[in-house]
């Protein structure tokens, strides 16, 4: 009988091994051991350049990676010789910030055990982590502790994880120094550990390993007290925090195998939290299981959850359902007074905030005749905080007069932009010049203890109203990317710059399947002052009276290949970002507005799209190709309204302009016929000064038949498009999709047009929806039409990017425009999806091989979620900004307009005023002096005053405001103000 | 958990340490038990197989039909191979349900294991030489201890080792080894390194193939690729995976000669001209 075990003395590797054991529970709650062999070796680096004696790796084709870590560190007062620096975990946890500063923390050796544990702690930044070991300039060497024999440490019977981690983090330095000490140099640079934990710094002490405090170490640098805010809070009182157990505000959240298994049971469930815009104190969640969203009201309930996070809730007994608030509840205007410094002892519901949610109460009972009090709900844990950095400005009544010129640090508080964010806490010494600038700051921790969340500056953008400072606000606020296209994308773009010409002759390589187009006469019509022009478009006559329209679209993907620096930056971008004054393109302008801009007179490459068509617009074929075109006109909208309209024009250009035009309006009707909805939201244009950039006025935009023109071309195109790469790749082909809203989202639009008006609202099909609101007419107010379709809109779902294999095709279809299937294909200036659809259509019709990110679906299920985030971002933040400029262009003015209201609280009322496309709350308590008695009647939507001013306020009742431009006081930004000046 | 393949670039070392082109340790042993014709186990880092041969045995198919459409031969659930009138090679694998991390046991009617055997069973067949035995069956029995990557080319190693043990003359040595790719299929990344001899996680990450040759010669007596990769890095992964098979054809050798050694050390067998080896 011979053993299967292995003799150890016979082990012929010549490598060390060693195993790590992990245990890890998965999400149905199963336990699993992962055993892992680790193969420990003496080749790893130490990768300073003053080394002789380290070889550093080279990859399998030969090339070596060469050192990093400089041979001249920077010096510091307690290191004169230079040093390298060794963050634990938690100073990169509490200080991401910090490294990331271009001017200090150079020459860091990140070990595996800190990576690992960030990783397992936070993955974001863990991926700025990484984006910091790629800079050459911050030179951060990743040292592979773990499996380098010399500093790979086993963990010793009860030790925890986290003492072994230190003990390993102790040892890489030990071993650094004691590497380096045989090197023969005067200038012998020290590798200190950087750390948070004061046990850990004990611990080092004892070995003599060099160690310092992130703050005794930031304290030594020059700039000390900028850098110093930027270490987050939590983390340094630790050791005090055990001791108040009974301060406790907040309630505990459950473990997470509680909360697994309770989702798994269906007695938890788990969604997005979000917060009312009206009503800080009131957030709702959509979960799986249920058709309407559930509500969590106060602080309490809430439970520390910040809007956006991924939550558990647990849903409250039924005595304590209530009717959503009907009341505006604003976080400024109730705890105002607090102090930032003092948690301790105060109730975790003041008192102001609990007799307002008191009333709240009553109110729900007493109207209980109609009696429907809602699901409510409370946050039992978090699955994923969603924080990101938030801007705003500090709080001036928060701030002690003492700090303001002193060097002490200061509690202050933050109040963000966005008011669905609470306060947030932030300790800093330089209050004074904070005080009046917009800044950004991240949130580290919620505990309990703590009423607000605490978090720590990062920068300032400058001054508040600047239009420098708020614009970066505002592309901040939205996560756009707005830094300038760095080299490497540059670097991609044609080496001819402009002067980048369609090769003459047509042999060239460039010329290769593309059809000569350019006898067409293709015109491009767009908005006044483009200049990406994405689309052009021609129609001429055939002999046998059907048409040939061709759709031409800017062939940007000859130019922008896949995979390379500039497609991962556009597919980051995910699109371009139209602020009022400004563009943030998603790729470099010499693309955008040059080579790929379809402009009059010259030549340039395209994708055209060509039908023939008959006399009703029904298209009798279509094929696609590549194509070089010369367009012979860029009209303006209105340019070429005018030259239609010119009847004395009847050279074959403007012909063909009629053809389209013509053909446009029996596209249109058919879609109509289908059921397409024509919905809409409020759209005004800025006119700005051109010398001065300041806006002068604001206009509704003005619909012409030209804009309808172009667009049911490009829809045409789009549909023709997603049918083809549908065909050629029924699993990865890039669409868009736009669901059928849930009848229940109806509902209250429904019942406020019975109730108000006696008008049924059918919503069964798209097609049931646009004839009611065809019929939701007012005669005497023209504009209630539109009024109701803007109410409408808001209630549809919104529309997404989706891989074609990821849904069935029922799915498909495109709820808003009737149609089966849809993709974007005609802006790929400035949409990303665009450009991957040309890349599968150039790869459908066989004019290229499809290359394999885009025909990797995981990848293209990435692509699609991140455009889907980016074009909604994008939308809000041009919202955005064109709320600035009507607030700007108000400045000093005062007008009088009509308005509409659009909703009622018990407490106040929103009114939307058409000609600046805004929105604007009116408190009852800002309509006199002393706040009006009111009676609140939520069946009929009616608001009822008396005393001070006697007034009934009703859903959809015309208005006529007095709009002042004033600084909102909570939020620090400009906009408008409106008053009552009497209702019609 | 400790960190994924994204992290070889930082300082081209994979997740369990290595370079490139280590091959992980290996451990074998032949001769296991002594009842059967040829038997052997074998580990690749955490991959440990076990290998009973029996035979080359009298046929159980009735008829000694030659063509390889007969009916089901010993057991319905092993993959069969043949050679024109050559042996049949029946090769049977059981994966012990505790072979993996979920613990999930797969039957011998499962998908995967049906192909793990049919690509044991094609590469030994073009390995062997069957001719000699006319009308009977080498069957290979295969155990999974425990698995932790590049299962195919484990199983065919240990099966080349029970063949040896059990006197099966072949060509020479079969073995097999996998090598990987350090970036995804989807992303643009010509200059990704290639990789050697994958353990279970890379495999679940990284696109990779199994190849297996026939000894010292780069002759490919075996390949699958079940992973995307792009054409152009395939080439380097081949010459890097045909690397691994040299060194671990070495490996196997020294088993070999090894076992040989001791056992006329031991007395086993008379050193003598019968055996036409150098046992050093
Ligand atoms: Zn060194």
């Amino acid at each position: 009988m011979t053993s299967l075990k292995r003799p150890t003395a016979n082990d012929q590797s010549h490598l060390n091994l060693s195993s790590k054991v992990y245990v890890r529970s998965t999400k149905s709650g199963k336990v699993q051991k992962i055993v892992r062999e680790v193969y420990l070796r003496q080749d790893i680096p130490c990768s300073s350049q003053i080394c002789s004696n380290c070889r550093p790796p080279a990859n399998a084709a030969g090339q070596v990676s060469p050192p990093v870590l400089s041979d001249k560190p920077a010096g510091t007062k307690a290191f004169p010789q230079g040093h390298y620096l060794v963050p634990d975990t938690n100073a990169l946890l509490n200080a991401m910030d910090l490294f990331e500063q271009s001017s200090a923390f150079f020459d860091v050796i990140i070990l595996q055990t800190v990576l690992e544990e960030l990783r397992n702690r936070s993955l974001p930044l863990y991926n700025r982590l990484i984006g910091l070991t790629k800079s050459e300039d911050k030179r951060f060497y990743v040292f592979f502790n773990e499996f380098r024999l010399e500093t790979y440490v086993a963990r010793e019977q009860d030790e925890s994880i986290n003492d072994r981690n230190d003990r390993a983090v102790r040892q890489a330095v030990q071993w650094y120094n004691m590497h380096l000490a045989q090197v023969k140099s005067k200038r012998l640079p020290t590798v200190v550990m950087l750390t948070d934990d004061k046990g850990n710094i004990e611990k080092a002490k004892q070995d003599k390993v060099p160690a310092v405090t992130l703050r005794d170490y930031v304290g030594g640098l020059e700039d000390a007290d900028r850098l110093l805010d930027m270490i987050a809070e939590s983390r340094e009182r630790g050791i005090s925090r055990d001791k108040k157990a009974a301060d406790f505000l907040y309630p505990e959240y459950f473990t997470m195998s509680k909360m697994m298994t309770g989702v798994k049971g269906g007695m938890l469930h788990q969604g997005i939290f979000n917060v009312s815009p009206y009503n800080y104190l009131e957030g709702s969640i959509k979960v799986p299981a249920f058709p309407k969203a559930l509500l969590i009201l106060g602080r309490d309930n809430i439970n520390r959850a910040v809007d956006g996070d991924v939550v558990v809730v647990e849903v409250l007994p039924k005595d304590q359902w209530k009717e959503p608030s009907t009341k505006i509840i604003e976080e400024e205007a109730i705890t105002k007074n607090e102090n930032a410094d003092g948690d301790e002892g105060e109730d975790l519901v003041t008192e102001k905030e609990r007799r307002a949610l008191q009333e709240e109460v009553k109110k729900t009972h007493t109207s209980s005749s109609e009696g429907r009090p809602q699901p409510t709900a409370k946050v039992v844990g978090i699955i994923k905080r969603n924080w990101r950095q938030y801007v705003g400005h500090i709080d001036q009544s928060s701030v002690g007069s003492a700090a303001k010129s002193g060097r002490k640090q200061d509690t202050v508080f933050l109040i963000p932009m966005d008011k669905k964010v609470p306060k947030i806490k932030l300790r800093t010494r330089q209050v004074g010049e904070l005080l009046g600038k917009r800044i950004l700051v991240t949130i580290d921790a919620w505990d309990r203890e703590s009423r607000h969340p605490v978090g720590h500056f990062v920068r300032s953008l400058g001054e508040l109203e600047t239009k420098a400072a708020e614009t970066e606000a505002l592309l901040l606020e939205h996560d756009v990317q707005y830094r300038p296209f760095p080299k490497t994308v540059l670097d991609c773009l044609p080496k001819e710059g402009h002067d980048w010409k369609v090769p003459a002759s047509t042999d060239d390589p460039g010329w290769k399947g593309r059809e000569d187009l350019r006898g067409l006469l293709i015109c491009s019509i767009d908005p006044v002052g483009c200049q990406d022009i994405d689309d052009a478009l021609h129609a001429r006559a055939l002999p046998n009276g059907n048409f040939e329209v061709g759709v031409h679209i800017a062939d940007v993907s000859h130019f922008v290949k896949p995979s390379n620096a500039m497609d991962n930056e556009a597919s980051i971008r995910g699109t371009t970002v139209y602020l009022v004054d400004k563009r943030i393109d998603m790729l470099p302008m010499l693309l955008g507005t040059d080579l790929c801009s379809l402009k009059p007179y010259v030549e340039r490459y395209a994708f055209s799209v060509l039908w023939e068509l008959n006399q009703s617009a029904d298209i009798v074929n279509v094929r696609f190709t590549k194509s070089v075109i010369k367009s012979r006109e860029a009209f303006s909208y209105e340019q070429a309204q005018i030259r239609i309209d010119d009847d004395s024009q009847q050279d074959d250009l403007t012909k063909g302009m009629r053809t389209l035009l013509m053909l446009s309006k029996k596209l249109k009707q058919k879609r109509m016929d289908a059921g397409a909805l024509s919905l809409s939201s409020p759209e005004v244009k800025v006119q700005m000064e051109s010398e001065t950039s300041d806006p002068i006025d604001v206009k509704t935009k003005e619909l012409l038949d030209t804009n309808s023109l172009v667009e049911e071309f490009m829809l045409l195109a789009n549909i023709s498009v997603a049918g083809k790469i549908y065909e050629a790749f029924p699993q990865t082909a890039i669409l868009r999709r736009h669901a059928a809203p849930p009848k229940t989202n109806f509902d209250e639009l429904a019942n406020q047009l019975k109730v108000k008006r006696g008008l049924e609202l059918h919503v069964d099909s798209s097609r049931a929806v646009a004839d009611s609101l065809d019929a939701c007419r007012d005669p005497k107010e023209p504009f209630f039409n539109t009024l109701i379709r803007i109410m409408a809109t808001r209630c549809m779902m919104s529309a997404e990017y989706f891989c074609a294999g990821t849904q069935a095709y029922p799915e498909f279809r495109h709820y808003g425009l009737a149609s089966e299937i849809y993709t974007h294909f005609t802006s790929p200036i400035r949409r990303y999806a665009d450009l991957c659809a040309h890349r599968q259509l150039a790869a459908a019709i066989d004019y290229e091989p499809m290359h394999p990110s885009v025909r990797s679906r995981g990848k293209l299920e990435a692509v699609c979620k991140n455009i889907n985030v980016r074009h909604r971002n994008a939308q809000l933040a041009g919202r955005a900004s064109i709320a600035y400029y009507v607030g700007q262009s108000l400045k000093g003015r005062v007008a009088e307009e009509e308005g509409f209201v659009m909703k009622i609280f018990s407490n106040g009322f929103v009114i939307l005023v058409p000609r600046f496309g805004i929105e604007g709350l009116i408190r009852l308590r800002d309509l006199a002096e002393t706040e009006p008695e009111s009676v609140y009647d939520a069946e009929n939507y009616t608001l009822k005053l008396s005393g001070s001013r006697d007034l009934t306020v009703e859903l959809f009742q015309k208005v006529v405001v007095r709009i002042s431009d004033a600084k909102d006081e909570a939020t620090g930004k400009r906009g408008a103000k409106m008053e009552l000046v009497k209702v019609i | 958990m400790p960190l994924d393949t994204s992290t070889y670039n930082l300082a081209l070392l994979r997740v369990d340490g290595r370079r490139w082109n280590d091959l992980r340790r290996l451990h074998g042993q032949i001769r296991t038990q002594a009842a059967a014709d040829g038997s052997s186990y074998l580990e690749m880092g955490n991959t440990k197989v076990m290998c009973v041969v029996t035979g080359p045995s009298e046929s159980a198919r009735r008829g000694g039909a030659g063509g390889g459409a007969g009916g089901p031969a010993a057991s319905s659930s092993s993959s069969t191979a043949t050679t024109p009138n050559g042996a049949e090679i029946a090769v049977t694998i059981v994966t012990g349900g505790f072979s993996t991390v979920d613990r999930k046991k797969r039957s011998r009617t499962d998908k995967r294991v049906q192909e793990l055997q049919a690509g044991v069973a094609k590469a030994l067949a073009g390995a062997l030489h069957a001719h000699l035995y006319p009308r009977s069956t080498i069957a290979v029995s295969l155990h999974v201890l425990s698995q932790d990557g590049s299962l195919l080319a484990c199983l065919v190693n240990a099966s080349t080792l029970a063949l040896v043990d059990a006197g099966v003359p072949m060509t020479d040595y079969l073995v097999a080894c996998t090598a990987g790719s350090t970036s995804g299929h989807g992303a643009g990344d010509e200059g990704a390194d290639p990789l050697l001899d994958l353990n279970g996680q890379e495999e679940q990450e990284l696109p990779f193939l199994t190849l297996g040759t026939l000894g010292a010669t780069d002759r490919v007596a075996l390949l699958v690729c079940e992973s995307r990769v792009q054409v152009g890095r395939l080439e380097g992964m081949m010459a890097v995976a045909a690397d691994g098979c040299g060194h671990i054809r070495a490996a196997l050798d020294r088993i070999v000669r090894d076992k040989g050694a001791q056992m006329v050390r031991e007395g086993a067998i008379a050193k003598g001209e019968s055996i036409g080896m150098d046992l050093d």
